[in-house]
């Protein structure tokens, strides 16, 4: 499979502050490939950098195997970027906002424009200064996503919409893998990253701390079991890999390592198995144990059960 | 009195927010004003010279249209000649100030949705439309107390100082209550901007036309009724409270209509746009040149009725300076030229001066667009930095020459038709345009700055004042001659007084380019930054 993002030990910095700091990151062509991490984390910067609006200090970054700081405006033809912020032109409207950063990308195709204004139900006539944030990310999702590109590079496209225009995104982005095209998303909706992305990048502090498939991930953390048994499961808690029990109305719950599942099951069996339920990590209980120190610090409890209700959601 | 909940506090943040803003604001109309007050006396030393002036400007229309209607002028005495200088120009600016000032503290919050933050605390709803008139009611207060001290000071009669102070006043708050209203009609800060602006041009040319016609029109504008509180000659006192009556009225309206309509929302409709980008906006040379339409179209307004201004008393120079030799210090001295050309030669520096506001303004767009995040879309597309700079600076480049030419027809037509001489309109126009290199030099350096220090950008407007104070004040504070040739207007041929010399202009042109490709190179170089 060939690469369609590559960067290795960047390097970014401003003044005294290391925004990126070594940086890595992989994404294949033809993937959709989630860019998680905490507010400050490096998501923008490693995206302007790819972009060649920021020069990476040091490290290595291709893109569509080129430079994107030397060959720019080549690599511009090819893929399609919408920032977290979009800033529009007061004056103009929405349409033809859409018209002009359409056509620096060798322009948009007329019927999938007007079905996306139709979908992301735009009204293109009104001025930009009018248009909420939301509206804003529309006009900037239009004209992505109406273009050709093979790339798609999204900064948090979704913030601002509401679930409606979110499930049209999604479908949207679907849609252009099944055409082959690779998706750079960095998102906060975890959710959303779960139902979309093949791979994800975890990154923090301007480094990469995790990178690889969902099942990847999960593997190298804990799964969830809810049970209630016929003997007191007490004993339970004392088992090696079994974290975080709590109790109610004669159900247990707790969390497992991978490596421990095994013996924790038989424990488990023995007692005498009423009712058993099992999930693997959600995406939200990877995120949180990556920052749990952080939060930690900053004295903020992990919800009880993070995800179970999205993750049911997802899966049925 | 709910409604008005939180208003102490919103002032505070106001002054707070602004308190650079309204001190240059007062200090820049102060210092102007009460220095053309303290100027004045050393011009016009006795009976005799007051009486020159009145005579020279009694019945010039354009100067009735660009000063006032001269209260006074069949008794004249050094106050009358005060307001005649001060007054009209006076009032535009506190007008201007309090426009701004009142729609960047009610309209543009709404427009970036700071208002919610406010208007979601407990704070009524009237409370930051009270506290932003709050501020510039006094900003406008605190103006005209500081300028009534300096010409009391400067020894103008007491009860003129404050009748000619309280005109100011007057008009401010006028414009704070017609600013008020805008703000609920129009649905943005620059609708609101625009309305307000129009109702001041409008107020402009209505007291002009009733003035040069001695008759009614004047009454239908705010500016017309402040001067007609007669300062120095007879003070009308009732005409500052019929503007202070306008004002309360207008301020009422604007209450009335905040209770009819949702925030962020206005009461005039929306219009609507094109849904599609017509093929000219397709190109960036085209968008660059929607967004600077609105500008190069009002500088080339302003800078031709500028023109006017100075076109119109070219004619009447010559017998000025044979009364009051102290103008000559005002005009370029040049061997073996008429008094005329002299006059209009320094008439050209200063609108080249005036020009450069509109030179480094539209260059320094470059920078604006940057820092607003809009660039960053478009070069993310297939765009290079430097076709996207030059499609801006192409626009600062035909704009300026539109602009100074624009001055220099203003000039040419209005020396015409008062001399008679049509042939005056293409060669003063023409002799305008010699500025123009020196006027690229200006919006050169701001490119210069935009490609290596985008933080600094904005210290181009200290070029600007730097040829403003070696150029117009250097013959009057004696400064050294180097430093005059620090101002590019220095290198450019005095036309029409001299002839015409093309090396220096392709100098100052090559000048003006390589400054300008060293900021494009700079800019190719760097990182972008927002904000």
């Amino acid at each position: 499979m060939s690469t369609a993002i590559s960067c290795s030990g960047l390097v970014k910095t401003f003044g005294p502050l290391r925004a990126l700091d070594g940086l890595d990151l992989e994404i294949a062509t033809g993937e959709v490939h989630g860019f998680l991490g905490p507010n400050g984390a490096g998501k923008t910067v490693t995206m302007r950098v790819l972009l060649g609006l920021l020069r990476a200090n040091s490290g290595s970054v291709t893109l569509l195997g080129g430079d994107p700081w030397a060959d720019a405006v080549d690599l511009h033809r090819r893929l399609a970027y919408v920032p977290g912020d979009t800033n529009l032109w007061p004056n103009l409207t929405g349409g033809e906002v859409i018209d002009i950063l359409g056509d620096l990308r060798g322009g948009l195709d007329p019927h999938r424009r007007a079905d996306l204004v139709e979908r992301f139900d735009l009204d293109p006539r009104k001025k930009s200064r009018t248009y909420s944030k939301g509206n804003r990310q529309k006009v900037a999702l239009v004209a992505a996503l109406a273009s050709d590109a093979e790339l798609l590079i999204l900064d948090e496209p979704t913030s601002g919409l509401d679930p409606l225009m979110e499930a049209v995104f999604q479908d949207c982005i679907l849609a252009a893998r099944d055409e082959g095209r690779t998706v750079m998303l960095s998102s906060h909706i975890l959710a959303e990253v779960e139902r979309l992305c093949d791979r994800v990048t975890i990154i923090r502090q301007g480094r990469t701390v995790q990178s690889g498939t969902l099942s990847e991930l999960r593997h190298l953390t804990r799964t969830t079991i809810s049970a209630t048994t016929r003997e007191p499961s007490d004993s339970l808690e004392h088992l090696a890999g079994v974290h975080d029990v709590r109790h109610s109305d004669g159900q247990i719950t707790f969390d497992v390592d991978s490596d421990a599942l095994d013996p924790v099951v038989r424990a488990l069996a023995e007692l005498g198995v009423h009712s058993l339920t099992s999930h693997p990590p959600t995406l939200e209980e990877l995120f949180l144990r990556h920052y749990g120190d952080e939060l930690a610090d900053l004295d903020v409890a992990p919800p009880v059960d993070p995800g179970a209700r999205s993750d049911e959601a997802t899966r049925s | 009195m709910i409604a008005f909940a939180g208003t102490g506090r919103l002032v505070r943040l106001v002054v707070r927010r602004d308190r650079m803003r309204l001190s240059l604001w007062l200090v820049l109309l102060g210092v102007i004003i009460v220095s053309s007050a303290a100027s004045l006396p050393p011009v016009y030393p006795d009976q005799a010279d007051i009486d020159n002036y009145v005579e020279l400007f009694g019945d010039n229309p354009a100067l009735v249209a660009f000063a006032g209607p001269g209260y006074g002028f069949d008794d004249p005495n050094l106050g009358v000649i005060l307001v005649n200088e001060t007054q009209l120009w006076a009032c535009v600016g506190v007008a201007l100030m309090s426009i701004f000032l009142l729609t960047r503290h009610t309209r543009a919050e709404e427009d970036v949705e700071r208002a919610e933050h406010i208007r979601s605390a407990p704070v009524g709803r009237h409370a930051p439309t009270a506290a932003a008139i709050v501020v510039v009611a006094s900003a406008n207060l605190a103006l005209a107390v500081v300028c009534a001290a300096g010409f009391i000071a400067l020894g103008y009669q007491v009860a003129g100082s404050l009748a000619l102070a309280g005109s100011f006043v007057a008009v401010g708050w006028v414009f704070t209550g017609v600013t008020a209203v805008s703000a609920q009609l129009a649905s943005s800060a620059r609708g609101t901007l625009g309305l307000a602006a129009a109702v001041l041009g409008a107020s402009f040319v209505l007291r002009a036309v009733g003035d040069i016609g001695d008759n009614a029109l004047r009454w239908l504008s705010p500016i017309g009724w402040a001067q007609s509180v007669r300062a120095f000659a007879e003070e009308a006192w009732w005409a500052l409270a019929a503007c202070l009556v306008a004002s309360i009225a207008l301020l009422l309206v604007a209450t009335w209509l905040t209770t009819h309509r949702d925030l962020g929302s206005g009461i005039l409709p929306q219009r609507l746009g094109s849904p599609v980008a017509s093929p000219g906006l397709r190109r960036p040379l085209g968008l660059a040149m929607r967004l600077q339409r609105g500008a190069v179209v009002g500088w080339l307004a302003g800078m031709f009725l500028t023109g006017v201004v100075y076109g119109s008393i070219g004619n009447d120079v010559e017998q000025m300076i044979e009364d009051n030799p102290t103008y000559a210090d005002f005009l370029a001295q040049l061997e073996g030229a008429s008094i005329t050309d002299s006059f209009f030669t320094t008439s050209f520096t200063m609108l080249a001066l005036l020009s450069g506001g509109f030179a480094i303004s539209s260059a320094l767009r470059l920078r604006a667009e940057e820092g607003a995040g809009r660039v960053e879309p478009l070069l993310a597309g297939s765009l290079s930095r430097t076709t996207w700079a030059l499609s801006h600076l192409t626009i600062t480049l035909v704009g300026t020459v539109l602009v100074v030419a624009a001055a220099g027809l203003g000039v040419g037509a209005a020396h015409a038709v008062t001399t008679g001489d049509a042939a005056q309109v293409p060669r003063l126009a023409g002799a305008a345009l010699a500025t123009v290199p020196g006027v690229l030099v200006l919006s050169a350096i701001a490119v210069l700055l935009f490609g290596w220090l985008p933080r600094a950008a904005l210290a181009t407007w200290a070029a600007l004042g730097v040829a403003v104070v070696v150029g117009i004040l250097g013959e009057l504070l004696r400064l050294p001659d180097w430093s005059r040739s620090l101002s590019p207007f220095h290198h450019v041929p005095a036309l029409p007084a001299e002839d015409v010399a093309w090396l220096p202009l392709a100098l100052l042109l090559a000048l003006a380019g390589a400054i300008a490709a060293a900021g494009l190179v700079g800019f190719s170089r760097r990182d972008l930054r927002t904000a």
